[in-house]
């Protein structure tokens, strides 16, 4: 079964037929292209496949396709429109080595997007909180949580974008 | 991912939502904010042929203060029941649990009806909400019903509603003064369902209470507090936790390798939840925490 839906996606409003089939990051990934959206393990455990619907992060894993209809999708790739120009969230995990793999990247800095829009200043255990829902099997928790704590002091002015 | 055909349906008005359960009910899962549903359905573990999303439905997001008893929607999601006021004054015990079950997107996304018709052992609201003597109301097409929470649940997966029915609402009472509530629970990982929890619930203060106790068996389980003194509540924790042990140790097949943990956390649980009662009735004062 095939429905119609209209999405708006990283600002742009799109028109698509989705099978009722189809998992929002599938479609995001495979439809859409936009592959900063990871799919981990589809069980909303890991939450590499982290967006925001409608403002607030959910795990795209397990949300239907045919069921955002109307909504507002926002993913990594409308951080930053280029790898010479990242987000000051982006640039403090490259700054901070918080990443190892970089599976769980995408999912983490979404996380640390909606701590830091909602809490200017978090403290450690706010941050680590916030990431509940991101795991990392590399299990580089100490450095995400660093560039977290320097995201927060490099970009309280300009998280609230996206 | 999902390999099989599906029939999907998001209604905006529960009228039409009640039409399609009452048409097809025995072969539609109703899908709500899908953080258990979803999964099952990646892992191929439940194949529904029709979907009926509450995602779109403008009816059930309310949260109502009709005074003795607060009515929340059966699609509110966990983060909002956790932020609301009106909630957060009546019972704040079930507002606390909202606010720290799951993780921040599973908050952002999962659903008090969801989780109450899903029913899985160790969620959070059954116990709270048998223990506060709360309801479940159930909707079909042209009629409704109201079900005692305690008589909703009754095992693993399995509750009072019917194929037909939808859980619209669940309703709690507001508390009065010298009420006493208490709620703990564990997981081993953050973020997960509880491998036990317990909820209890003095009204009023003085008169005796019940302790609910989930996670460790497919039903949980209500028990009487027995009378005890206040200043003297080492027999009556005693006492509690035999109890609970005893009503865990009828549920859990003997067969099962984790039968005497399952009993022991049961006990356990039971008491931990009197004793941080028992403590709130020493003091006098009223907290909603969880542990």
């Amino acid at each position: 079964m095939k429905l119609p839906i209209r999405v708006e996606v990283n600002g742009d409003w799109r028109e698509l037929e989705v099978d009722t089939r189809t998992i929002l990051a599938e479609m995001l990934r495979e439809q859409l292209r936009l592959t900063g959206v990871h799919i981990g393990c589809a069980t909303g455990n890991c939450g590499t496949c982290t967006v925001f619907l409608d403002g607030k992060t959910v795990k795209s894993c397990c949300i239907l396709a045919a069921d955002v209809d109307g909504q507002s999708v926002t993913t990594v790739e409308s951080l930053a429109d280029s790898p010479d120009n990242l987000h000051p969230i982006q640039q403090a995990f490259v700054d901070h080595q918080g990443l190892q793999c970089g599976f769980c990247t995408p999912g983490m800095i979404m996380s640390t997007m909606a701590l830091l829009r909602s809490n200017e200043d978090p403290t450690d255990e706010e941050i680590r909180q916030a990431i509940a829902g991101n795991l990392c099997r590399c299990t580089g928790y100490e450095m995400i949580v660093e560039s977290i704590r320097a995201a927060a002091q490099a970009s309280s002015s300009s998280v609230g974008d996206a | 991912m999902i390999s099989w055909e599906l029939e999907f349906h998001a209604p905006t008005d529960l009228a039409e939502a009640l039409d399609l359960l009452a048409e097809r009910g025995e072969d539609v899962t109703v899908l709500s904010g899908g953080m258990s549903l979803m999964p099952m359905m990646n892992l191929g573990l439940v194949k529904p042929e029709i979907v009926l999303s509450l995602n779109r439905l403008r009816d059930l997001a309310h949260v109502t203060d009709d005074g003795d008893v607060i009515r929340v929607g059966a699609t509110v999601r966990h983060g909002d029941l956790g932020a609301d006021p009106t909630v957060q004054d009546a019972y704040p015990t079930l507002s606390s649990a909202a606010s720290q079950l799951g993780d921040l997107q599973v908050r952002n996304r999962g659903t008090v009806g969801g989780s109450v018709a899903h029913a899985i052992p160790g969620a959070d609201y059954p116990v709270i909400l048998m223990a506060a003597g709360g309801e479940v109301r159930l909707d079909r097409k042209g009629s409704s019903r109201t079900v005692p929470a305690d008589n909703f649940f009754l095992g693993l997966m399995w509750t009072a509603r019917e194929p037909t029915e939808l859980v619209t609402e669940i309703r709690v009472p507001r508390r009065q003064p010298g009420w006493v509530t208490a709620y703990r629970r564990f997981t081993r990982t953050e973020g997960g369902i509880p491998l036990v929890n317990a909820a209890a619930h003095f009204a009023p203060a003085g008169v005796g209470g019940v302790v609910a106790v989930g996670g460790v068996v497919p039903r949980p389980f209500l028990l009487d507090v027995p009378a005890f003194d206040p200043d003297d509540p080492d027999e009556v924790l005693d006492e509690l936790e035999a109890m609970a042990s005893v009503a865990t140790r009828e549920q859990v097949p003997s067969v099962d390798e984790d039968a005497d943990y399952r009993v022991a956390m049961g006990g356990l649980f039971a008491r931990r939840v009197l004793a941080a009662c028992i403590q709130q009735l020493a003091g006098g004062e009223h907290t909603g925490e969880p542990a």
